[in-house]
């Protein structure tokens, strides 16, 4: 009876999983399909053909190179230069947006009049696209634009910012942290708002004033938030590309030749697709090294 | 139940004008201190200072180019320098910008163009993500996590990375050029999926279960007892797609050529970049008008983006 029992228990058990393994099946074919075509596929290809030189109007005419992109990559100072740009707008960025986003949060969690108002406005640039940011600060920024009418109005003689090589790559950052703040902002708010309340209140009793209190107990508390915004503002860097293609050309004199535009200009305009592809290899091997190294410093859960 | 998100999340990001429960910010004037009025005014003028700075940093950029869009370029250029409240205001309102925009411009069309690829790209993914993200939260099988672990690698991949070989494999299934290609490669959303399993995972596994007692299948569950449970969820997943795909400009650059096939973001980039002199007032009302939508959309709907765009952080 018991042994009747327990098979037809395991019988029934065993059909329902085949069951459950076609409606998995089912249920998961077409994502999984589209994004082995449209992510593992180009991965694939992008490594095949970094070992190639052949133009895209052409590409059955290919000749194989072997590692050859990767060297004239390395010995390339255009694009050695593209690459230090693009590190040095990324350190730029994550400088700036750390201790900014992490004042505005402190600013925002108090009780203000209009702080879901602020907290929009200091938004407002994330939900805009980078083109019209781009166009926006392009006007903004320009010899007749509105920064240089108000420094002139204080009596100073105009800047010019996207044309000068000393002031470009820097306004190209102030532009982005503008953009890029409130995405920082709101995850230090989180981070905030999920302080423990006792810690908070135990450093009060100590007599911690509020300076200390902020770098010694909120700041160290908040050092997960903080790896949070590194990765992103990091990834975000990497990966721009609109500032270059709108603002500069990557002018003036290639202060501004941001890494994308730099694949960008290879692959289309220069007909290289062989030698950008090995530059993709390089910045795709880049943007996988920040996520390794936030997995490893977050020792992750999937879902934190 | 229906605010699954913010179960499922501590911080709680949407919140209201109210003061915050548990605030941990520097409240109130330190009692005892010697001169409270003194510091209460020195405390009100510091806060309307930073009010006032966040607001010309952050709003007065956008007042310019709403409101330069509805100027003409002299009168652009006439306001600005010396600077002044007129710099502001249009007092002249010209809408023949706007009428170039559609009439000579096209820019109709590209609105057009990017909303069907959105329209395409949200249903599409819509439908994907929905489903995989079931199987993946509901259904029970081996190998799960190893799928779940590949479908979550391609977080690490940039898209930018990928344009050269996405267009290789576009033009050889001779889709270039055309709008479907645009939002095609992106469908399979893996930050979608991360954002849906969230979310189906907050709804108790005892709902399916009573279900299937009375004899529903996956597909039945799938439908009337998880889909109904994480409405507001698609809703923040559906604005999130549509965020993504209209701000999209590298991927739609790279993929269309013909001017009737232009998206609105390749559009006002095209119109500032190459040429000699841009038509300021022309290109102000152009991008006006492209981020319009999203602007509104999320005045109105903020609550419901900003659990997602936070969850773009984890990406």
């Amino acid at each position: 009876m018991t042994t009747m029992t327990s098979r037809g228990v395991s019988r029934g058990s065993r059909k329902r999983s085949r069951g459950d393994a076609l409606a998995a099946a089912a249920f998961l074919a077409p994502f999984l399909i589209l994004l082995v075509i449209f992510q593992f596929g180009p991965v694939a290809i992008l490594i095949r053909d970094s070992f190639y030189s052949y133009s895209l109007a052409n590409p059955d005419i290919a000749k194989f190179v072997g590692w050859g992109n990767f060297t004239r990559l390395f010995n390339d100072p255009i694009a050695m230069q593209s690459i230090g740009v693009t590190l040095l707008f990324a350190v730029g960025m994550v400088a700036l947006v750390i201790p900014l986003a992490f004042l505005m949060a402190i600013y925002l969690n108090q009780n203000l009049p209009a702080r879901g108002f602020l907290r929009t406005a200091v938004f407002l640039p994330v939900v805009t696209s980078s083109v019209v940011v781009a166009t926006l600060w392009n006007f903004l920024l320009a010899n007749q634009g509105l920064v240089n009418a108000i420094v002139q109005s204080l009596g100073f003689q105009p800047v010019s910012f996207l044309t000068d090589a000393s002031t470009a790559l820097p306004s190209i950052i102030i532009m982005s942290v503008w953009q890029q703040l409130g995405m920082a902002t709101i995850l230090y708010l989180g981070g905030l708002q999920s302080l423990p309340g006792d810690v908070m209140e135990a450093s009060l009793l100590d007599g911690a004033g509020p300076v200390k209190r902020l770098l010694l107990v909120v700041v160290p508390l908040l050092s997960r938030t903080t790896v949070m915004v590194v990765v992103v503002t990091t990834v975000f860097a990497l990966q721009s590309f609109t500032p270059a293609y709108v603002m500069t050309q990557g002018a003036p004199e290639g202060t501004t030749n941001l890494f994308v535009y730099q694949i960008y200009k290879s692959a289309f305009t220069l007909q290289q697709p062989g030698y950008a592809s090995a530059m993709s290899i390089v910045l795709l091997l880049g943007a996988i090294t920040v996520s390794l190294v936030q997995m490893r410093l977050l020792r992750t859960r999937w879902d934190y | 139940m229906s605010r699954s998100f913010s179960t499922a999340v501590p911080d709680q990001l949407e919140l209201p004008d109210a003061p915050a429960p548990g605030s941990h910010g520097p409240s109130g004037p330190p009692i005892g201190s010697k001169h409270p009025s003194t510091r209460r005014i020195w405390r009100r003028v510091w806060t309307t200072a930073v009010i006032l700075l966040i607001i010309a940093v952050f709003l007065l950029p956008y007042e310019w180019m709403f409101i330069s869009g509805l100027k003409t370029q002299a009168a652009i250029f006439d306001d600005i320098k010396p600077l002044s409240w007129k710099t502001f205001v249009p007092l002249e309102t010209t809408f023949e910008n706007v009428r170039e925009l559609f009439m000579d411009r096209g820019v109709g069309r590209a609105l057009l163009n990017s909303a069907f690829v959105a329209a395409f790209q949200v249903v599409c993914s819509l439908v994907l993500c929905t489903t995989a993200a079931y199987a993946l939260t509901r259904i029970k099988f081996r190998g799960r996590g190893v799928i779940f672990a590949i479908i979550l690698a391609t977080f690490m991949l940039p898209a930018e990375a990928l344009v050269v070989p996405l267009y290789q494999l576009i033009s050889t299934m001779n889709l270039q050029d055309t709008l479907v290609s645009v939002g095609l490669p992106w469908i399979a959303s893996a930050f979608g999926l991360f954002l849906l399993r969230q979310s189906f995972e907050s709804v108790p596994v005892e709902l399916d279960e009573a279900a299937k007692i009375d004899g529903a299948g996956h597909f039945r569950v799938f439908w009337s007892v998880i889909l109904p449970v994480v409405r507001v969820d698609l809703i923040t997943f559906i604005l999130m797609i549509f965020l993504f795909s209209w701000n999209a400009f590298l991927w739609p650059l790279v993929v269309i050529q013909s001017q009737e096939n232009t998206l609105v973001q390749v559009a006002v980039a095209q119109s500032v970049s190459p040429g000699a002199l841009p038509n300021w007032g022309l290109t102000f009302a152009g991008a006006s008008v492209a981020t319009a939508p999203l602007i509104i959309l999320f005045l109105f709907l903020q609550r419901l983006f900003l659990p997602g765009l936070a969850r773009t952080g984890l990406k």
